[in-house]
């Protein structure tokens, strides 16, 4: 079987299983617990109002026709209303606002450990038994063990002690571009397009505008959070690239290379890195996932309020239009997170697909 | 009576502020609660002598109730006045229900804030046009939790009410949440001799968009609360016992189109008429939901194409008379109105209010720290009780000074005991007075605040909050200190008395459940009452129930003792009391021909 063909079987795998979890969301809400009338009226709902409703959320329909037409919207990306947490406002419309802040949060949370984890993990697998070495790794146990709610509180309140010069000797507020707090969401208008023009029927935009000033804030608002966020993953990296450049460096092909008199340069770029990044390659994929598990607790403590929250409060209140909605989506970047996760493989290691 | 599909059940409270119809300020309420009247006459077996010789408590409070029925006139009040109170005694003194806390709502503000200290009736109710800054800035800063709608008649959190009420306005309100009525679009009010037909004269005002303020705008706004599928509150303006207007039901139930009671004479004046009698009306329209909007402006109800959709009108557009206009709503994120320049009295002092949403405990406190917020609640984990320094005033609120904060401010502070009740319900059929009485001896309501709150809650000593008291704040001390059953200590002696008295004994006990549902209160309520029971004759086992469970449980009449709370959205003791007629609290006509609390207390005449 060629590494393409193996591929592309595995992205057809994804639609039943995409299919499979439509139908478990469908029955979840559906045919669970969760009445949606007594959610969006709470206690006070009357006979008449909770049968008016019923009927506009069309669950008086019989259920295979509910089934087929909960299938149909999912797919086409047509999730209807909130009911409880901002009712009458479009679950789209939600996601548009919500998904940008845990986006940017998620970026700076897998960019910053991947371009200190990794370096890092190379350098002490280098230099194996060094102090270098003891340290990175010593430092990497440690920052691992500290949770996530632990670290973002004390984030907080040592940063905040800082304003007007505090015993850190630097003020956060003022250095670098100001900001007033250090919670809240981080303004993302700093790039957008300045109006639109109609190329024929399709909407064409005819000029953008970039504000650098705004993106130093929001970089440095998201800073203190991405690090917290990104703080497992950064001590995971350090310890797997060790590992996997000590691996691939005491293997028989580095040993032929050397033999063969390659020149010390080529064998680490082309042989050593190549292949000491397979291994990563699951842990980094995953790592995004966690990521977006993981980012209610510090989108909460931040006060960044993005999608983690708002599932969070979607699950909690019975919005079972938000609710089914994020966990479609959040299945979708799941299943396309594997498909790339196969893709690299299929790209970095030529024994991806061949049977043993 | 119209509505009879839809006898509602008006606000019971779930504590949780995850609750779609009621959400607290997260963080925010708590309170002291020093000015519990312990150390007084604890001598039990004061007076409490019912069934002998006099008539029993439920024979009283159904006389007093079919008094107040039958006296609804303005001039009959002190008359319904001493029928709650009585109504009170027998509750006392059957102990057919314990109260056991009021919310406390605190607030803590920054000196150069000029403020007026709120009321009973929360700080939601505070427009702040009269509110100024003296330190060089024009914006008011406050923090908020997640908004769900700006449309008055759809929202029904506390976050929302609270910048609808800066934008919207009533006929009538209740100024900083204190519960007098004033004016504020009506300029006179002609009630008929019948009591049912109310004739208002409207003040000139323009909204936002410039619109002139018309009666036949009420008209329309009024529908829209009865019609729209939108409306969260339909029942407060269609329902008995709320406002009650007349109208026309369909075969279904539903309201008929353009049915309600409400006639445009002219442009300043309209005649609203009631289906029965309601002492409270006006104060019923004191809520958001009744605020006028200009007719025709949103689309949701029958003959109107609208100018905006109700999507539109929920999330981005605001077109009210009150002092500040709507500027941004950025979900999750912030919210801000700016002064309105042709408000119709004197214009705000502020240009603008910003509100920032946090909901958590730990943004919240370094927002606070960081000085960004003008007044602000304090996160009960942040919160120490002995910072406070305060006295109380007349109105029963505690007003001092907090400090100092983690950044070394102090700040001041108020304390006021909101008018919602937490408490411990019984049904007569399933739990003999004798075992009711003997929890309220061991029933220490101090710990319990101390224990759970840190000390943030008020000891409730009578259904009615102190806030609305119908005698008067001295009559309700007098009241609260005639409790009967050992306050603020746990009596089991007393309570193994009655129960001893009644054939209930550690080797006999009387076997009963309590059940709450999920909430860390009553939670921690049920633990610490089972475990001073044990051994004095009751039984008591603990079990939880989803909210709706425990609702349709109680209808049926199969709890025995269970917790729940009540919140009054205006200012009427009949409001919370209402639940207490006997004949009203009949499982067996529950939900459909009364709306009592799960008391059947009538079966404690049989």
């Amino acid at each position: 079987m060629s590494r393409w063909r193996y591929f592309f079987q595995r992205v057809l795998l994804s639609i039943p299983i995409l299919f499979l979890v439509m139908t478990l969301i469908f029955v979840i809400l559906r045919m669970g617990p969760l009445d949606p009338v007594a959610a969006m009226l709470g206690p006070e709902a009357s006979g008449v109002q909770a049968e008016q409703i019923r009927e506009n959320l069309g669950l008086n329909e019989p259920l295979w026709r509910q089934y087929i037409n909960y299938m149909v919207d999912l797919i086409t990306f047509n999730f209807g209303q909130s009911y409880v947490i901002q009712s009458g406002r479009s679950v789209n419309a939600l996601i548009a606002i919500f998904a940008p802040r845990t986006i940017w949060l998620g970026f700076w949370a897998v960019l910053l450990p991947l371009f200190i984890g990794i370096p890092l993990g190379f350098y002490a697998g280098l230099n194996p038994n060094s102090w270098g070495d003891y340290v990175a790794s010593f430092s990497g146990i440690v920052w691992l063990a500290m949770p996530n709610f632990w670290l973002a509180i004390m984030m907080l309140a040592v940063l905040r002690r800082t304003q007007g010069g505090g015993f850190l000797g630097f003020d956060w507020y003022t250095i670098g571009p100001e900001v007033r707090s250090l919670i809240g969401t981080p303004p993302l208008d700093f790039i957008g397009f300045e109006e639109w023009q109609s190329l024929g029927m399709i909407p064409m935009p005819s000029g953008f505008y970039f504000d650098g000033g705004t993106l130093a804030v929001a970089i440095k608002m998201i800073l203190p959070a991405a690090i917290v966020l990104g703080s497992a993953s950064m001590a995971t990296e350090l310890r797997i690239g060790r590992t996997a450049i000590l691996e691939t460096i005491n293997s028989n092909y580095v040993e032929t290379a050397r033999a063969k008199g390659l020149p010390g340069r080529v064998i680490l770029w082309k042989h050593v890195f190549r292949n000491a990044l397979i291994p990563l390659v699951p842990i980094i994929t995953n790592e995004a996932l966690l990521l977006l598990g993981g980012s209610v607790i510090v989108e909460v403590i931040f006060g960044i309020n993005g999608l983690g929250r708002l599932f969070f409060l979607s699950a909690t209140q019975g919005d079972l239009p938000l609710a089914g909605a994020l966990i479609f989506i959040f299945t979708l970047i799941t299943i396309s997170l594997n498909i790339l996760q196969d893709f690299l493989y299929t790209v970095l290691d030529p024994r991806v697909g061949y049977e043993q | 009576m119209p509505d009879n599909s839809g006898v509602s059940r008006r606000s019971f409270l779930k504590a949780t502020s995850a609750g779609a119809a009621t959400a607290a300020v997260a963080g925010c309420f708590g309170g002291d609660g020093d000015d519990d009247g312990n150390g007084n006459g604890n001598g039990n077996g004061n007076g409490n002598g019912n069934g002998d010789d006099e008539i029993s408590n439920v024979q009283k409070a159904q006389d007093a109730w079919d008094r107040i029925v039958d006296n609804p006139g303005p001039e009959d009040e002190d008359l319904r006045n001493e029928a709650y109170v009585e109504m009170e005694e027998a509750v006392r003194d059957d102990m057919i229900l314990m109260p056991l806390y009021h919310n406390l709502n605190e607030r803590f503000w920054y000196d150069h804030v000029d403020v007026e200290p709120t009321g009973a009736l929360g700080g939601h109710r505070q427009q702040h046009n009269h509110t100024s800054l003296d330190d060089g800035s024009t914006e008011l800063n406050l923090i908020n939790s997640t908004v769900s709608s700006l449309d008055p008649i759809q929202s029904t959190d506390t976050a929302s009410a609270v910048i609808i009420n800066q934008v919207y306005e009533n006929l009538v309100d209740y100024p900083d949440g204190i519960a007098e009525l004033e004016n504020q679009l009506v300029e006179e009010v002609d009630i008929s001799d019948d009591l049912l037909t109310y004739t208002f004269t409207i003040k000139e005002a323009t909204y936002h968009g410039g619109e002139e303020l018309t009666a036949d705008d009420f008209k329309y706004a009024w529908r829209r609360l009865a019609e729209s599928p939108n409306s969260q509150r339909a029942n407060f303006i269609l329902g008995s016992g709320f406002l009650g207007i007349d109208h026309e039901t369909d075969e279904d139930g539903a309201v008929v189109p353009d049915s309600i009671g409400v006639e445009v004479i002219d442009d300043r004046t309209f005649e609203m008429t009631l289906a029965e009698v309601e002492a409270a009306a006006l104060d019923i329209l004191t809520y958001d939901s009744f605020g006028p909007v200009p007719e025709g402006f949103v689309d949701d109800i029958e003959g109107y194409d609208g100018e905006v959709t109700q999507e539109e009108f929920a999330t981005e557009v605001m077109n009210g008379t009150g002092p500040f206009e709507f500027d941004v709503w950025d979900p999750g994120t912030e919210a801000r109105v700016t002064r309105f320049e042709d408000y119709h009295e004197e214009p705000a002092n502020l240009e603008s209010i910003h509100w920032q949403i946090i909901e958590d405990d730990e943004p919240i406190w370094t927002y606070i720290n960081e000085r960004n917020a003008d007044i602000f609640g304090i996160p009960t984990s942040y919160y120490e009780q002995d910072n406070i320094d305060a006295d109380e005033d007349d109105l029963n609120r505690d007003v001092g000074t907090y400090g100092p904060l983690e950044n070394g401010d102090t700040v001041n502070y108020l304390g006021v005991a909101e008018l919602s009740t937490f408490y411990v319900a019984f049904n007569a059929s399933n739990a003999p007075r004798a075992v009711r009485q003997a929890v309220a001896y061991v029933t220490d309501h101090e710990e319990l605040i101390n224990l759970v709150f840190q000390g943030r809650g008020e000891e409730a000593w009578s259904f009615t909050p102190p806030g609305i008291w119908p005698t008067g704040a001295d009559a309700y001390q007098e009241f609260a200190e005639s409790w009967p059953y050992s306050p603020n200590q746990t009596d089991t002696g007393a309570a193994q008395e009655v129960l001893a008295e009644a054939g209930y004994t550690e080797d006999d006990p009387f076997e009963i459940t309590l059940t709450t549902y999920a909430d860390d209160t009553f939670q921690e309520f049920a633990r610490l009452t089972r475990d001073k029971l044990d051994g004095t004759g009751i039984d008591l086992s603990i079990d939880e129930a989803e909210f709706s469970t425990l609702i349709s449980r109680g209808e049926d009449g199969d709890l025995a003792m269970y917790t729940l709370g009540w919140i009054w959205s205006w200012a009427d003791p009949a409001y919370g009391l209402f639940g207490f007629e006997p004949a009203n609290t009949n499982t067996d006509l529950i939900p459909e021909e009364a709306d009592g609390y799960y008391l059947d207390w009538e079966a404690e005449d049989e």
